[in-house]
């Protein structure tokens, strides 16, 4: 795994062996540039959800990576997602968030396409092309694989990648604990409206390592901690059960995604949780018991912010968001952060999640706001020549995760870090950094599949 | 000048200088007096807002009490952020910022039951919100301001908050001040 | 002869009349103030277009009939 591979990435910038890790990677703009092209053209990237965009015509514009995109439904009822340039001279065809249109219209020249992305309407097609320009080859770019996975929307621009389902392997189960219902039935999750988009002075990579599993940086949110800012007015969060529960990083090697998350013992009974109010008190009490009368490995764990390689956040606990960490520059992120709830929920449970969420996440979360002033000045002290020379160390439980997990009945796979009583390890963050140098490596989906070579079963397992 | 002209010219007054008043507390960090200045029952709103085609305007902005929003608050919260920010140790006001509140464009929208005698006041008004912290880290807000006030003994309490920041993509990368 | 339209807010079932002197019938109005697809009543110095359906362009508007 370490070899030293031609552009040097590893052992030289990203050293798995003694778990150190150049700064250059955050803060060189090269790099930087090399990575649009090797990271995020290559990569399943989050566009969206399906309930941004019911009905034909309506349109969700979204980002990957650094580039504006259209996430829309054709008048067939088709979902599409299209580079958000026109053909002509690149203007952006869409420059509203959302809405419903019957076509694109460029506001340069006038080109127009439809919503399957065709180009419709060419001005003075007949005089000035004198009918020779050929619109069947200058529709929209579409992106080369798309999927929607229980609502959520991914694409990638590489035809030879593999498939989503495939790509996201066995983490698939930490994707499914925030979008199937809290009560364990499958994409019960309804996006609330209003996307939160901010920014922030930093690599992209700094937001992508910590919700990788940041155990260690509880102390950074101590103030939150002692004002209180949970669904009991207490701490941060309100998990009674989690005094019961094996905490643990799980990573997925060779993919990139990782974790923390928190098993159940087997047989364990729900808490009660959210005192303040009766009603949502109910609700969840009502859910945890439903859940852990369905069969399945998700009833027994209960999630906590992780990663999918290599810019989409989730929490599936709450707050129930994903957030996709957009670059825009070596130097800045463009943070979108999408809120969930159960759709079935009463609107008592929503609105008090709803508060809840914005007290906690985004810009005026009292939590992130912390995450985001470490993020920003470890950016800025990072960037001095001197500064690069000392690469950060990540070393932190190296060599004490284990090859799948097992406790209680309960298998999990993957590279397993027990943090009950370690409380913190960087595998999450190696695992990321990892599966970053051979994006960065590689020259192409081939080479990065290894897992058709290695352990054919899993393939088979993913589908 | 008539009555009732007075009357309002001196309301109108009367509010801005309330609001200055207000700000100066922000600005100086007299963060428990400016809490007092709140109503119990206050509701403090940061919708978002979106870009729309023109004719959409009612889909400009987050819905409020159903959408996500930059703030929805009430006191409870507003004093934890306080409270937060007194910590010593939350690091994103740690070292803490160098705030200026401007509040400009004061305008008078209701007065109840009447301007000569205002129990309750709906206002309007521009906000221009600095922000420099650390070494020269600085934000721009700048926007619209909806109040409520509320008559309470000589002064006023605000009541209700609508914050209207003109800004789509938020330009900061937190929020931990007041507006 | 009055000055540009302002074709964005057209009703369905509009007629307009063009540069080329021909005359349409909106049937759909994208409301972009760029293009209306239409369909040909007249059509003096082409009259196959007659009856056949075709996105207009706004700078190809010169009128529209009251
Ligand atoms: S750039 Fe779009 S029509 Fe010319
Ligand atoms: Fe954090």
């Amino acid at each position: 795994m370490t070899t030293n591979g031609p552009r040097g990435y590893r052992p030289g910038l990203v050293d798995l062996a003694t778990g150190q890790i150049s700064r250059e990677i955050f803060v060189n703009d090269d790099i930087y540039a090399e990575e649009q092209e090797r990271v995020f053209a290559r990569s399943w990237l989050f566009v969206g959800h399906e309930s941004q965009i019911p009905n034909p015509g309506d349109f969700f514009v979204s980002r990957m990576g650094e580039e504006s995109v259209i996430l829309c439904r054709d008048r067939a009822g088709a979902v599409h997602v299209f580079l958000n340039s026109c053909r002509h001279r690149g203007m952006k065809v869409c420059r509203y968030d959302d809405g419903n249109t019957t076509v694109f219209t460029c506001p340069y020249h006038g080109w127009s396409y439809g919503t399957d992305g065709a180009l419709v309407g060419v001005p003075y097609f007949r005089e000035a092309y004198h009918s020779a320009l050929d619109k069947a080859r200058w529709g929209l770019v579409e992106v080369a694989q798309m999927c929607a996975y229980k609502g959520t929307v991914w694409a990638n621009w590489d035809a030879a990648a593999p498939p989503f389902l495939e790509y996201l392997g066995e983490f698939r189960r930490f994707l499914d604990l925030i979008l199937d219902g809290w009560d364990g039935r499958e994409g019960q999750a309804e996006l609330l409206g209003g996307v939160q988009k901010w920014l922030i002075p930093c690599n992209w990579k700094f937001p992508a390592e910590n919700f990788s599993g940041d155990s260690y940086h509880n102390i950074s949110h101590r103030s939150v901690d002692l004002v209180g800012v949970g669904p009991s007015g207490k701490s941060r969060r309100d998990y009674g059960e989690l005094d019961v529960a094996r905490k643990l990083h799980v990573a997925i090697p060779d993919r990139g995604h990782q974790t923390i998350t928190y098993v159940l013992p087997s047989g364990h009974q729900p808490q009660p949780a959210y005192q303040n109010s009766p009603e949502v008190a109910e609700y969840f009490r009502h859910c945890e018991e439903e859940r852990r009368r369905r069969p399945g490995a998700n009833s027994r764990l209960i999630g906590a912010p992780g990663e999918i390689f290599p810019n989409l956040a989730l929490l599936p606990r709450q707050p129930r968001t994903l957030a996709v960490w957009h670059p825009k520059g070596a130097h800045q992120t463009e943070v979108w952060r999408f809120f969930f709830v159960d759709r079935d929920a009463p609107a008592a449970v929503k609105n008090f999640l709803r508060d809840y969420y914005i007290r906690y996440s985004g810009p005026a979360g009292m939590t992130e706001q912390d995450d985001m002033e470490n993020w920003n000045y470890a950016h800025a002290a990072s960037r001095g020549v001197i500064a690069r020379r000392y690469p950060y160390t990540y070393e932190m439980g190296l060599g004490h995760a284990v090859e799948n997990y097992e406790w209680e009945g309960l298998l999990l796979p993957g590279r397993v870090v027990d943090l009950t009583a370690a409380q913190a390890s960087e595998e999450p963050m190696r695992n990321l950094y990892r599966r970053w140098a051979e994006f960065m490596e590689a020259d192409s989906w081939d080479e990065l599949m290894t897992w058709r070579r290695n352990a054919p079963r899993e393939a088979v397992a993913a589908k | 000048m008539s009555d009732d002209r007075l009357a309002r010219v001196l309301l109108t007054h009367e509010v801005a200088e309330f609001l200055y008043a207000e700000a100066e507390l922000l600005d100086e960090r007299h963060y428990d007096e400016w809490l007092a200045l709140l109503a119990d029952d206050i509701r403090y709103w940061m919708p978002m807002r979106r870009n729309v085609k023109y004719g959409e305007a009612a889909r400009e902005f987050t819905r409020e009490q159903a959408d996500i929003a930059w703030f929805d608050e009430g006191k409870e919260t507003l004093t934890r952020r306080v409270r937060q920010i007194q910590t010593g140790i939350h690091w994103a006001e740690e070292p803490q910022s160098r705030i200026a509140h401007f509040v400009s464009n004061v305008q008078l929208i209701e007065a109840t039951p009447s301007v000569a005698d205002a129990q309750e006041v709906a206002a309007k008004c521009r906000f221009l919100v600095y922000r420099n912290r650390v070494e020269t880290e600085t934000d721009l807000l700048i926007g619209k301001r909806e109040d409520t006030l509320r008559r309470s003994g000589n002064g006023w309490l605000v009541a209700r908050r609508k914050i209207i920041l003109d800004q789509n993509v938020l330009m900061s990368k937190n929020l931990t001040f007041f507006f | 002869m009055s000055g540009p339209i302002n074709i964005r807010d057209l009703a369905v079932g509009a007629r307009v009349v063009l540069g080329s002197g021909a005359e349409a019938e909106i049937v759909s109005n994208p409301n972009d103030g760029v293009w209306l697809f239409a369909r040909y009543l007249a059509s003096p110095r082409d009259p196959a277009l007659v009856g056949q359906e075709d996105m207009i362009f706004a700078q190809d508007v010169v009128e529209v009939r009251p």
